[in-house]
């Protein structure tokens, strides 16, 4: 791997081989060339290198919940109580180990009590933190060099010195480090990610692949996530699953629902249906080891009895639909009609997603208006919108019109009603109301052409506000 | 389906009783033969009480600019349900929003009809608006499934309505499919019917009147022959009832200029 480090193409890594050969990551490409001509060079990529690492912390998140990167290339494990599942440690990085190996990956795994020694212990190849060299305080090289001319070279060193004096020549940040790599000090780690507190998870002793097996266990764990659920009153409103290939991949699956369920059935269809909505099919590989169904949105559902009648609850079914739709299609597909104030047509409605975190209470009551006997609607039943630029052919300039053409269609009016003036909303601009700027009043017309069809149009501007308006249709009649 | 119309009594044959089966059969075909009127009485005779409501219709537009008129006529239909709990659900694609424009809740509102009611799917493509119209369909959630398509699309086909109708037939939905700008193609819809705008009554001050509609069946699964009518929709029953021509005749159109035959596609 090579990176361009002041203006010179150095090693940025090198491998076991190149490691044999002398060549040691800084020294320039030309040096290990002129060492090693059949060197093999591949540009250094930093975020692939992040990248990889992620995707390893997300496979080691089948050890412990709380798992933080330390790139360049470290992970740091917070296993507290979390070894007897494996019996202890020592058997955990044992597994930890086998599993990198078996991907041609080395790792070097090292525990400690608190992050900053097992990184340190690690880092440094060492068994015990007293034989970790002082570069591991991350004081800076000027830190690190003074205490080397002292004579001080590994932590241990400096475990039996005064820490006062440290302190005071080279800063408190150096004795803090310094506490927390002889545990003395446990700072916790900041997990990527925190664990709800409602999950359940599988382990397999051999990978499983097939689909049915995957959407079986699915249902298992979610049977046992809805008895966890249903002891705390509690329906979930998201759920994950997270499926651990046994090659370290760590595949996603998140369901939202619109109000709290533990219908285990419920979920398992809405998950076929997100399975099935999968841009790249789920790919199990070799086979998945470990699945975890987590809850991480829950929210109150109290218990119900069941009748014996049972009637067909449509609320209910209406919410089961609504999610089913909204997983398949995505959430904003499926929308529900909201009201908003305004006098201006295409800003008084707007369309919301039904499946909406605000309960359906909350939600601004619309006042449609009510229908007047005798009378027809003054407002389309459809709206465009854009509204689509037609010409109009006027009897006089600020005259009703007599004739558009739309969509290549020329409509002869017959019927006709109208204006119905619309000013702009003039508060929404800057300089406030003045003839001519930004919006332009506009008067709509009902219209009827020859042939029956009912068309609402407006003439956007009025004579003294600008040149010449011009004629949109905006909506259709029933 | 049962070919025959109302057929309300059991036929008894000399000294045989029907057998349960018989009369299950019987009850089943009655429940599923619940019709919906129209509110129009020459059409709700000719149509011998209504349209099926556990059955998909299917609606097209006399010209391609009547696409709206099927659209309104569908949803004005389903607005004659009786009042419930479950929701109308409007199905359409990216497609017929952009060359139909959305749906005004004002304007639905002030037809007689509840926006609050109304449920809009709007999906990327007509096979997945056809999946969500047969799911709508089958849930108890919806009192009516409109699923709007435009232009002539082999998706529509005898299969996929079959499926729709099959559906409906089992859940008892009113499944509406609205087909602006296409031509007829065999289907399982119970009956289909061509929608055009018509002229309106015109209000003082030659205002446009109420919605007027040209409607023409062109075909009926249950044997009714097909025949043409004007009808106006009124709000504030919420039904629709026949046109008075000029002159005050039947409602039956018989001026063929203004008629829709004259604006079937070629």
């Amino acid at each position: 791997m090579v990176e361009k480090q002041r203006g010179a193409m150095r090693l940025a890594a090198c491998d076991p081989a190149a490691h044999a050969l002398g060549l040691t990551p800084g020294m320039a490409l030309a040096d290990a060339r002129a060492r090693v001509p059949d060197l093999a060079v591949f540009d250094h990529d930093p975020v692939a290198d992040l990248n990889l690492l992620g995707w390893f912390a997300d496979g080691c998140e089948r050890y412990t919940p709380a798992c933080m990167l330390d790139p360049p290339q470290g992970l740091l494990l917070d296993i507290t109580g979390c070894e007897h599942v494996f019996g202890d440690a020592a058997r955990l990085a044992k597994d930890v180990q086998a599993r990198f190996s078996r991907h041609g990956l080395s790792c070097r795994i090292a525990l400690g009590g608190t992050p900053d020694s097992a990184q340190a212990k690690a880092r440094y190849a060492a068994r015990a933190i007293s034989d970790v060299p002082v570069e591991a305080l991350d004081g800076g090289d000027k830190v690190h060099k003074a205490l080397r001319r002292a004579g001080l070279r590994s932590i241990g060193d400096l475990a039996v010195r005064p820490r006062k004096p440290l302190a005071a020549r080279f800063g408190q940040a150096v004795v803090v480090r310094l506490a927390r790599l002889l545990e003395e000090e446990d700072p916790r780690i900041t997990p990527r990610r925190s664990l709800p507190t409602i999950h359940v998870t599988q382990n397999f002793a051999e990978p499983i692949s097939r689909t049915n097996d995957v959407l079986a266990t699915i249902e298992m764990l979610a049977g046992g996530a809805a008895l966890q659920l249903q002891e705390r009153g509690q329906g979930g409103r998201r759920f994950e699953i997270r499926l651990f290939r046994s090659d370290g991949h760590v595949a996603r699956l998140a369901v939202d629902t619109g109000t709290p369920t533990r219908d285990a059935a419920l979920l398992m269809r809405l998950i076929r249906e997100r399975i099935d909505a999968l841009s790249d099919p789920l790919d199990p590989g070799f086979g998945y080891d470990l699945i975890r169904l987590e809850v991480p949105l829950a929210e109150v559902l109290a218990n119900v009895q069941v009748g014996l009648e049972t009637k067909i609850d449509t609320g209910a079914a209406a919410a089961a639909l609504i999610d089913r739709l909204s997983v398949r299609l995505g959430a904003e597909r499926v929308r529900q009609f909201h009201a908003r104030q305004s006098h201006i047509p295409e800003r008084a409605a707007l369309e919301r997603v039904a499946q909406s975190d605000v309960a359906k209470a909350d939600w601004p009551k619309a006042d449609w208006p009510k229908p007047v006997p005798g009378e027809p609607a003054m407002r389309p039943f459809r709206l465009f919108e854009t509204p689509q630029p037609i010409e109009v052919t006027a009897g006089f300039p600020e005259g009703e019109p007599r004739s558009f053409r739309w969509r290549r269609h020329v409509h002869r009016v017959t019927r006709v009603e109208g204006p119905e003036r619309i000013s702009p909303e003039w508060w929404r601009h800057a300089r406030g109301y003045a003839p001519g700027n930004g919006s332009l009043t506009r008067d709509y017309y009902r219209v009827e052409d020859n042939e029956g069809r009912r068309f609402w149009l407006f003439r956007r501007g009025l004579y003294d506000e600008i040149e010449r308006p011009l004629w949109y249709l905006h909506g259709i009649f029933a | 389906m049962n070919k025959k119309p109302n057929h309300i009594q059991p036929t008894l044959s000399a000294g045989a009783f029907p057998s349960v089966q018989g009369m299950w059969k019987q009850y089943q075909s009655d429940a599923a033969q619940s019709l919906l009127p129209t509110g129009a009485p020459y059409v709700d005779e000719r149509l011998r009480g209504g349209i099926t409501q556990a059955g998909l219709h299917e609606f097209f537009g006399g010209a391609k600019a009547d696409s709206h008129a099927a659209a309104a006529f569908a949803l004005l239909l389903a607005w004659r349900l009786p009042e419930s709990d479950a929701g109308i659900f409007w199905i359409s694609g990216d497609k017929e929003r952009q060359t139909s424009g959305r749906l005004y809740p004002y304007g639905l509102s002030a037809m007689g009809g509840d926006p609050a009611r109304m449920l809009l799917v709007q999906t990327a493509d007509l096979r997945d608006a056809l999946r969500a119209a047969a799911d709508a369909i089958r849930s108890k959630a919806a009192s009516a499934v409109i699923l709007e398509t435009h232009g002539n699309a082999r998706l529509v086909d005898l299969t996929s309505t079959r499926r729709l109708a099959l559906a409906a037939a089992e859940t008892g939905v009113l499944a509406l499919l609205v087909r602006g700008d296409a031509v007829p193609m065999p289907s399982a819809a119970r009956t289909r019917w061509r929608i055009c705008s018509a002229p309106s009554a015109p209000l003082p001050g030659n205002a446009p009147g109420l919605p007027t509609f040209d409607i023409s069946l062109l075909r009926h699964r249950g044997g009714a022959a097909p025949f043409a009518a004007r009808v106006t929709w009124d709000h504030a029953t919420r039904s629709f009832f026949d046109a008075p021509l000029s002159g005050g005749l039947s409602a039956i159109v018989t001026d063929t200029k203004t008629g829709p035959e004259s604006r079937q596609r070629a």
